[in-house]
């Protein structure tokens, strides 16, 4: 318990530092979400209009040790402003429009990426040698190794565009409302197919490696040895002794990747018109949207450090020795 | 531990490299790469220059074609490769630089020093990469170095934290507290006694971030936040999107280039995995890992099972 | 291995569901008469349809479509249409400008729209400056109600130009904007309005639609059922839905767009690009040497091949400037006679050497120009990193002024960055806009005025070059009190000929006007066989698009 409230002190002390870095970081950057929004419309709006929109925004000439303190305590009570790019919507709610989606792609994509490339690891390692071991990994690196928005981008050009098999963007038809119907639902998952299956090629290789070189180094060790010494089928000694502990270190890649979600399915997003919540993060920074780019930094930042959290706790659990060093 | 040290690291490696047949292919790929990027540029024109009919499929002439300024494909994907290359070397290598100055530091002082720098580690891990890169690419003009510096910031602090775990575990072991009850200055423990244990470590780590490097270089010269004036990997497919190749169907403009990037970054995590044997297994999951994210443009692994432990 | 086997059933079987899902038909229907528009590029939407405060500006329907302005001008023929409006003219000796509302238009809640909604408008502006984004109360005193089809707008200095500012100012219902506390950060999620669409149908983040006014006052228009914008979060994305038919209306930057768009299906894909956006130019800043002397700038104006970098930057959608330097938004104002060889506005490169030497900047024998002091010249030509046309023309610029021993590099910002230091005048060369009225005093004004010179340093939102012409001054405040459209000629020929023989800045090329249409669906959008209006869905600003979107119906 002691160990588990270490750890959460530290979290809180890196989730105010993060915090207080993106309070800082954007304030820094040459001009003001005023300059921005007029120079993107490159001429479109009257010259007049720059200052009706420094009125709007209200930029405010407070000194920034008080803003810096106006705004920690509107995060504490949850509070996280207007958005500029979006005014004068909540940030809460501009973040909220998209959260889900990027939940629903940036989490299976990882979970069936994790499933299957642990799994296809685990036969690896357990017929080293073979095809599976030999050609696979190879193959699956090859295929990671290319840019994912270029893989993206010519998977959704051949199987969207040219062959039509699947719908070219959004997360459902447009054509339809929100329901629980089965019409619904196989739009979602249409929809998803291609996004979801582009992140799971493109990171296959790494959960398939990593999870074969474990089970390598764990199959070498002395009481897995001492298993097969018994006469246990190799199944068993596969999976009742090596791939659990095998698993470990690969547990805590899986509760990262889950942490990351929020923060690393812009290019898909981006590339297929996915309307998440990644773009949002590039549009914010764009526009100098400070509250917006705030209430992002903050919402990743949360993830992370939970998922962080969790796998303390769940290490503390698969892994004696961790217990230990807690005390 | 100690008696592998210095002078058979290097013979170890390279037998390590040939004993594997993904390492020597891993390593045929990179050395020709290499070469391209050296000399390369010199057979040749000036990538910038239109020289023939816009977007023209690949003829003798032009071995792969002309983009949709009419520029050669191949002089832009060759002198490309020196400059993604070099980025991504360089980078690699001071990313590690960085993180084995505050890592090692960290680790082998300990006591508040360790508190301080694992805090500021950790809150690098923690901040997201791609608004950083963008924020701090607003300040300076965009060009190489920016970008380079860019990366450099995201990029260190994974490497600071497996490097601080190792050296917590080495700084246990008993020829360094020999060494310490010796006298010996605290440099000369970390030259002499630390680093050569983790040789093999940090030559994995560089090589890790380099693809890291070019992976996230490619990613955001991609999404407009290089300097798309010069000529790199990532420019050439940000100006084959802009030219809308893909609607073209010119896909001579952005094949090569994006197979370059490929190559490159599997020769390079084959290499790697000659040094498997000789590298801690515990600490390869993050590698890879790290290097398939940056490819996303996604921070790096913060995590590692082996800091709690040390911990 | 029982858990493996169930494992590969278990996903074979779900990829063979998804094949199945995949199986049916992805080339989305659009429903029967929804015109599907793309203006801006978002990943996703915010039910926001604010059309007083100056932040929703990107809104494209709020401003035309959903709102109206008093009068819509229309830059293809370089006229008032009246909208809301009927008529206007000026009173006591043009202190006063009059405008007649139109009678029986209903807004979108059946309640009749007057005059004192107009009157509302503009004094709700004058209460919160933040919705003054044309800034009209910089020039007006008072707004009066003069009867219930009347308004009397009083100035406080006879300022001509000013009329245009109120015709575009779209006009918002007094009974529900009068209850209103805070409209700057307002939502207006149910616009009620006078537009041809105010009812929003659906609203999804990715995608939503307005339909019909049942009370819009053209009777039987629209034709069209209604507008769907979908949310498309780039301009290649976008293009990539144009080209497969998902589009039916967009106003983006298309490369090659005869080979990309027409190419595919030239019965229906058309596009018409009028060059009537702003001009583009290469200021200089005045306040660094060798641009100070005007010779200096005309010499690297001739050095420029604008043909080449049109072709080269903008995929030949353009034309060179002429040495008025006006887009051909202004094709109705004449235009002044130069002569071959005073020509500035051309290329002329070896006209260009002449010049410089004869400034003073004398080449070396390494092929370098340096000052009369003996300085070594070298400049640096800032752009944005992501305007792709404008990073290729700044390379075509800089390549032609480091032949002519100018060396010059080119420096790319992300766009804030770039737009604080031009504003500043931290800059020695760089690419901008130009801005645009109905007369070519705007236009000129923000080119030469003394009265837009800021000192380096500090901000001005125009003249980054920082020109001031006293000669310029006086033709300026002659315009601002004409409002006979014939002298109003004779003055912009002054103007002309004052910009072409100071050469304040270098103009490059018009803008042109983007604007792809699908004809599959719907017919009647301007063409330049029929020139009715501007093509672009970019034209919001002014109300222009409520032209077109009463002309298009269902094929």
């Amino acid at each position: 318990m002691r160990y588990i409230l270490r750890r959460l002190g530290f979290y809180l002390v890196a989730a105010w530092a993060a915090v207080t870095l993106n309070f800082f970081l954007p304030r820094l950057m040459p001009g003001d979400p005023a300059t921005a929004l007029f120079a993107r419309f490159r001429g479109q709006l009257s010259p007049e209009a720059m200052e009706a929109l420094r009125e709007t925004f209200g930029l405010t000439e407070a000194p920034l040790v008080k803003q810096y303190l106006t705004y920690l305590g509107h995060i504490l009570r949850g509070d996280m402003g207007i958005s500029v790019a979006y005014f004068p919507s909540e940030v809460s709610g501009v973040i909220a429009t998209g959260l889900l989606w990027t939940i629903l792609i940036a989490g299976t994509a990882v979970v069936v990426s994790f499933a299957i490339g642990t799994t296809l690891g685990i036969i690896a390692a357990s017929r080293r040698g073979g095809w599976l071991d030999n050609v696979l990994p190879s193959v699956l690196i090859f295929v990671g190794s290319f840019p994912y928005f270029w893989l993206a981008m010519v998977v959704l050009f051949i199987m969207g565009f040219t062959l039509r098999w699947f719908p070219l963007g959004h997360a459902y038809s447009d054509n339809l409302t929100p329901s629980l119907s089965l019409e619904f639902i196989s739009s979602v998952l249409t929809h998803a197919f291609l996004p979801v299956a582009t992140v799971v090629v493109a990171t296959l290789g790494g959960w398939l490696l990593s999870m074969r070189n474990n089970m390598v180094s764990v199959l070498g060790s002395d009481y897995v040895n001492l298993a097969r010494a018994k006469g246990l089928k190799p199944a068993r000694v596969i999976m009742r002794y090596a791939a659990r502990n095998a698993l470990l270190p690969s547990v805590t890649g899986f509760g990262m990747a889950l942490g990351y979600i929020l923060g690393g399915s812009l290019l898909t997003e981006i590339v297929f018109s996915y309307p998440g919540q990644g773009y949002l993060l590039v549009q914010a920074v764009r526009n100098q949207d400070y509250p917006l780019m705030q209430g992002i930094f903050l919402m990743i930042t949360l993830a992370v450090l939970g998922a962080n959290l969790i796998i303390d706790v769940v290490y503390l659990w698969l892994d004696p020795r961790t217990r230990e060093i807690g005390r | 531990m100690k008696t592998n040290s210095q002078e058979t690291t290097a013979s170890i490696w390279v037998e390590a490299i040939r004993k594997d047949r993904k390492a020597t292919a891993g390593a045929i790929i990179i050395g020709i790469f290499l070469l391209i990027a050296i000399v390369g540029p010199f057979f040749v024109g000036d990538p910038h220059e239109p020289v023939g009919i816009p977007l023209q499929p690949p003829s003798r002439s032009h071995l792969l074609g002309t983009t949709g300024q009419g520029q050669d494909v191949l002089a832009q994907v060759v002198v490309g490769t020196r400059m993604s290359l070099a980025i991504g070397f360089c980078v690699g290598i001071i990313v590690v630089m960085v993180g084995a100055l505050i890592g090692i530091t960290a680790g082998f002082f300990g006591g508040w020093v360790d508190s301080v720098l694992s805090l500021l580690i950790n809150v690098f891990l923690v901040i997201p990469g791609l608004p950083l890169a963008i924020v701090i690419a607003a300040y300076l003009p965009s060009g190489p170095l920016t970008l380079g510096l860019v990366l450099v910031i995201t990029g260190w602090a994974w490497n600071a934290r497996v490097l601080r775990a190792q050296t917590l575990s080495v700084r246990r072991r008993d020829f360094v507290a020999a060494a310490v009850v010796t006298g010996e200055s605290s440099l000369r423990i970390v030259s002499r006694e630390i680093l050569p244990t983790m040789t093999s470590l940090i030559v994995a780590q560089i090589i890790g971030s380099t693809v890291y490097a070019i992976g996230a270089q490619v990613g955001l010269e991609f999404l407009g936040l290089g300097d798309v004036a010069t000529v790199t990997w990532g420019t050439n497919l940000y100006w084959a999107q802009n030219d809308s190749a893909l609607l073209m169907g010119a896909w001579w403009t952005f094949v090569p280039t994006g197979l370059c990037i490929a190559l490159v970054g599997f020769g390079l995590t084959m290499l790697n995995s000659g040094f498997d044997e000789i590298t801690n297994p515990r600490l390869r999951l993050e590698r890879v890992w790290r290097a398939f994210l940056g490819g996303l443009g996604r921070p790096p692994e913060p995590s590692t099972p082996v800091v709690r432990i040390a911990e | 291995m029982k858990g493996r086997a169930r494992l590969w059933v278990a996903s074979i079987f779900s990829l063979l569901i998804l094949a199945l899902l995949a199986c049916s038909d992805h080339t989305q229907v659009m429903p029967e008469g929804v015109l599907v528009v793309s203006q801006e590029q978002q990943a996703s939407w915010i039910r926001n349809f604010n059309p007083l405060t100056t932040a929703a500006a990107a809104r494209w329907p709020t401003l035309a479509g959903i709102y109206e302005p008093l009068f819509v001008y229309n830059s293809v023929k370089a006229e008032y249409v009246p909208w809301l409006g009927l008529s206007y003219r000026w009173l006591s000796g043009n202190q006063v400008l009059r405008v007649e509302t139109r009678d029986s238009v209903l807004w979108s809640d059946g309640k009749p729209f007057s005059a004192k909604d107009v009157t509302f408008t503009f004094k709700l502006m004058k209460q919160f400056p933040a919705l003054d984004r044309r800034g009209v109360w910089n020039f007006l005193a008072d707004v009066i109600t003069v009867d219930s089809n009347t308004v009397d707008f009083h100035f406080s200095r006879i300022y001509i130009p000013g009329f245009d500012e109120i015709a575009a100012q779209p006009i918002v219902p007094e009974h529900i904007w009068s209850k209103i506390e805070d409209p700057v950060t307002y939502p207006n999620e149910n616009p009620v309005a006078t537009g041809p669409f105010t009812e929003v149908r659906m609203f999804k983040n990715q995608v939503f639609e307005l339909g019909r006014n049942p009370h819009y006052w053209q009777k039987g228009l629209p034709k069209i059922e209604a507008l769907r914008f979908p949310a498309l979060p780039s301009n290649d994305r976008a293009n990539l839905a144009l080209v497969f038919d998902e589009i039916d209306w967009a106003g983006n930057f298309v490369p090659a767009i005869d080979r990309v768009y027409v190419r595919r299906d030239p019965e229906h894909h058309h596009y018409w690009f009028p060059l009537t956006g702003s001009t583009i130019f290469l200021y200089a800043n005045t306040t660094r040497k060798p641009f100070d002397d005007v010779r200096v700038r005309k010499a690297l104006s001739m050095a420029i091949d604008r043909q080449f970098l049109i072709d080269v930057a903008l995929f030949g959608y353009s034309r060179p400037s002429d040495p008025s330097a006006l887009s051909d938004a202004y094709a109705s104002w004449p235009k002044i006679e130069v002569s071959e060889q005073e020509n500035w506005v051309r290329y002329n490169p070896e006209a260009a050497r002449r010049m410089l030497d004869e400034a003073g900047l004398v080449l070396d024998s390494e092929g370098r120009r340096h000052l009369p002091d003996g300085s070594p010249l070298e400049f640096e030509i800032i752009t944005v990193s992501g305007w792709s046309d404008w990073v290729r023309a700044c390379q075509v610029i800089a390549r032609t002024y480091t032949e002519l021993g100018l060396k010059t590099s080119v420096r790319t910002y992300d766009f804030s960055a770039w737009f604080q230091n031009v504003l500043e005048g931290n800059f020695d060369l760089a690419l901008g806009w130009s801005y645009e009225g109905p007369t070519p005093y705007v236009f000129y004004r923000w080119l030469m005025a003394s009265e837009t010179v800021k000192p380096v340093g500090e901000a001005t939102t125009g003249n980054w070059h920082r020109y001031g012409s006293p000669r310029a001054d006086d033709v300026l405040k002659a315009f601002e009190k004409e409002a006979d459209p014939v002298k109003q000629r004779d003055l912009s020929l002054r103007l002309q000929r004052i910009f072409f023989e100071e050469a304040p800045a270098i103009p490059l090329y018009p803008n042109p006007s983007w604007a792809e249409y699908n004809a599959r669906r719907f017919v009647g959008f301007p063409s330049a066989e029929n020139p009715y209006a501007d093509p672009s869905p970019n034209k919001f600003d002014r109300g222009e698009c409520l032209l077109v979107l009463t002309s298009l119906r269902p094929r």
